[in-house]
């Protein structure tokens, strides 16, 4: 029962962030790696703690990803989209039990690409906030492409992991009520986060008020490694869910 | 040595991955044309193996396969997709993000040929995801465009909603059959077909299939994203209309065992189909703008094609499928490179069917039109009761065809007379060309529809017309034809030759309201408007 608990706050079951967020001194950035730690901490514990998921949990991390999903859709800020994300999706993990680690995983490596680009986008154009900043697959298709691959992922589309875990749990799961609740809503809830962000930054004609900036040879090498680790993650996929 | 064939959907992702580092602007169309050229080799191999030998080809622990259905697909959406490429060439030269549209496209052909050659509910899954996400990057191709980029979300809200139904319907199989391979289900559903099978959860799954299916394929109420999606580049809107919207059809063809089961689902189909294929079409007559236009004729094709389905005639169908995708993608080509050729020309280039028939005639006589009525209505009837009366009982051995033919000659006719305005001439040349027109379909569906359906599914084809309940008797189809011919060339005419009296008589107030309904597609907009308010 303790266990259950510890992973369900580990893994962003509650919306903790709403306290953090009212001090001064966590910097939305922070907070996203706080989070981003738990739940890479919560995936480690699961491999060593017996972890059963209670409806009561299900139900709270549910209504914590409602209110996250609906904190995501007022947020321009790449730092607060990548945490918010991480409670968008914590139903999955505390629904899918261990089954859950993997896709929570290849979350948080689609989240890193994301957190990269806010930090690039935080270094060149004063924050990491993305309003106004438009028609950047026509500018700087690097990183557009980047971008795309990144919220396709997280827009749950194959081929990538997040989407071959998504599948494949749900596939080999007995449904139920909170399985098509919870289901249909991360199905729906990611899709639209991720859609948005395509829309404000990545279409839309380029602002001419805005200098915009090319990634150098080291950030596109290290973005083109996430890609290749997503694609690593999608074979062990495409592995669980086929064979 | 025949498995090299199941290679065909990883080909274009291999093409994208080269063209990603192809540096020089004209290698990208060059590089993938020829590399494309393989898959069209290979796929009239896989037929060429696939009809010489009676067999089929399966690979990769039997996720994928080359079939029957495969061998008539893969060739056509290979030499599509070769056109289509060789066109944009050209055409998108100019466009920003040259690179980024042909990669795009061989997404796409991947993910249709993985859908077409799939043998697994969980393949079959990720092609229709893949498939949508292409469609969107595509549709919104144009990036700077914020109508486009706005259609585009209409496609993919569409397109997002039947891959979860899609989801659902196949976690609901899985649970109900234990399976997700095709082959093993289709067997388990012919045998299971044999004995009386009621059984609400089997519906639920057709139905949902179904409903997915008609998402994809633009069936009404799902329908609103095709004709919204003019801003996409003429290529994408041929990759549309000719090869994304027929998924519809292909899907509820590899599931015909289920629906075998299910012959309320067969009778929804056609229901929606018959409902879809009116309504667009009288829409595709009132819509002012030539895409839309365009969009809503495929919307009706679609309906007639779910229909065929509904009917039992399931092979018919994918010949339907092919057949529009041919003559849409060449209307959409063609419209492409008439409007860039009269960029250089003050007047627009004269074409084959204006010369042909375009006679301006003035003196046109009310009594004329019942004339034209009666030689209209008569004579493709009189010619296909004597086709009927001529050949053997077996040539025809679905009555409902008949019906199926005249909404398509139908709608086929208007649209040719809607585009080049020769129903204003009362040429003979007119006539003639369009009855011959209507016994060309005629013999064309008959002979290959039945060929096809031979080949596709032998014996079985006729449990499927017996399993769909709604089957139309002959009786009923003749008077059907009958009043849909006989009322759609009413109206035709009546649009053409009605004296607009110049008194202060009032309007019909209901056929304005029905006018304005058609005018303003259903006022779906309108309403779409009302809740973004939040009045209601």
């Amino acid at each position: 029962m303790i266990s259950d608990i510890v992973l369900f706050i580990l893994a962003a079951g509650v919306p903790y962030y709403i306290f953090l967020e009212k001090g001064t001194k966590f910097h939305g950035k922070y907070i996203f790696l706080l989070s981003a730690f738990l739940l890479l901490s919560a995936i480690v514990l699961s491999l060593f703690v017996e972890n059963e998921h209670r409806t009561s949990l299900v139900w709270i991390s549910f209504f914590s990803a409602l209110f996250s999903i609906y904190k995501a859709t007022k947020t321009t800020n790449f730092y607060k989209l990548g945490y918010y994300l991480i409670f968008v999706n914590a139903p999955f993990f505390i629904l899918f039990e261990d089954a859950g680690a993997m896709y929570s995983l290849s979350l948080l490596v689609s989240l890193i690409g994301l957190y990269l680009i806010a930090k690039f986008y935080d270094k060149n154009y004063g924050s990491a906030n993305y309003h106004n900043i438009t028609g950047t697959t026509l500018v700087r298709p690097y990183i557009g492409t980047f971008l795309t691959f990144y919220l396709i992922a997280l827009a749950l589309y194959p081929p990538f992991p997040n989407s071959l875990f998504f599948l494949s749990h749900i596939f080999k799961s007995e449904p139920n009520l909170v399985w098509y609740i919870v289901v249909t809503t991360l199905f729906f809830g990611n899709f639209f986060l991720a859609m948005r962000v395509m829309r404000e930054t990545l279409f839309g004609r380029p602002n001419p008020n805005i200098h915009y900036v090319h990634m150098n040879s080291k950030d596109k090498a290290i973005h083109f490694f996430i890609i290749m680790l997503l694609f690593i993650l999608s074979g062990f996929g495409f592995k669980e869910m086929l064979l | 040595m025949e498995k090299i064939i199941l290679l065909i959907p990883s080909i274009p992702i291999v093409i994208a991955f080269i063209l990603f580092f192809v540096r020089k602007k004209e290698l990208i169309p060059k590089v993938s044309i020829m590399l494309s050229s393989m898959v069209v080799l290979l796929g009239l191999y896989g037929s060429y193996y696939v009809i010489s030998n009676d067999t089929v080809i399966v690979g990769f622990d039997g996720l994928l396969i080359y079939n029957e259905l495969s061998a008539i697909l893969v060739p056509y959406v290979a030499i599509l997709g070769l056109v289509i490429r060789k066109y944009a060439t050209k055409y998108m030269w100019d466009e920003a993000g040259y690179r980024r549209f042909f990669i795009l496209l061989n997404f796409i052909f991947s993910a249709i040929y993985l859908l077409v050659m799939s043998n697994n509910l969980i393949v079959l899954a990720l092609a229709w995801q893949l498939l949508s996400i292409s469609l969107y990057l595509l549709v919104s191709f144009n990036v700077g465009s914020n109508t486009a980029v706005k259609q585009a979300r209409w496609v993919m809200f569409t397109h997002k909603g039947a891959d979860l139904v899609f989801l659902f319907a196949i976690v609901l199989t899985y649970k109900t059959f234990g399976s997700f391979d095709l082959a093993i289900l289709s067997e388990k559903w012919l045998e299971m077909s044999k004995t009386s099978v009621n059984d609400p959860m089997i519906f639920t799954i057709g139905l949902l299939f179904l409903i997915a299916a008609m998402m994809k394929s633009a069936i009404m109420p799902f329908h609103i994203w095709l004709p919204y999606t003019s801003e996409a580049p003429t290529p994408v809107s041929a990759v549309m209309h000719a090869g994304v919207v027929n998924v519809g059809g292909i899907l509820l063809n590899k599931l015909a065992y289920l629906l075998l089961l299910t012959p309320l689902v067969l009778n929804i189909a056609f229901i929606v189909g018959l409902f879809t294929a009116i309504l667009a079409s009288l829409l595709m007559l009132v819509v002012s703008d030539i895409k839309r236009s365009l969009g809503y004729s495929t919307v009706g094709q679609m309906g007639y094609m779910i229909m065929e389905v509904g009917l039992g005639a399931f092979s018919l169908a994918i010949y339907h499928l092919i057949v529009h995708g041919i003559f849409k993608a060449t209307l959409f080509l063609d419209s492409g490179s008439l409007i860039k050729l009269a960029r250089h020309e003050s007047n627009l280039p004269k074409r084959l069917t204006y010369e042909l028939f375009w006679e301006e005639k003035i003196k046109n006589k009310s009594a004329k039109i019942f004339n034209y009525l009666a030689l209209f209505t008569i004579i493709p009837v009189v010619v296909f009761v004597g086709i009927k009366m001529v050949l053997s009982e077996e040539f025809f051995q679905f009555n409902a065809s008949i019906v199926i033919l005249a909404f398509a000659w139908l709608t086929g006719t208007q649209l040719f007379l809607s585009f080049f305005k020769v129903s204003k001439s009362d040429s003979l040349k007119v006539l003639l060309a369009l009855v011959s027109s209507f016994i060309i379909i005629l013999f064309t569906y008959e002979f290959i529809g039945v060929t096809l359906e031979h080949f596709l599914y032998g014996y079985d084809a006729l449990l499927f017309y017996q399993a769909a309940t709604l089957n139309v008797s002959f009786m009923m189809s003749f008077i059907m034809l009958a009043i849909i011919m006989t009322i759609g060339w009413y109206f035709m005419y009546k649009q053409h030759y009605v004296v607009v009296s110049k008194n202060d008589t009032q309007a019909n107030g209901l056929k304005w309201l029905f006018y304005s309904f058609l005018a303003k597609e259903g006022y779906f907009f309108r309403i779409i408007r009302i809740f973004k308010k939040g009045k209601v």
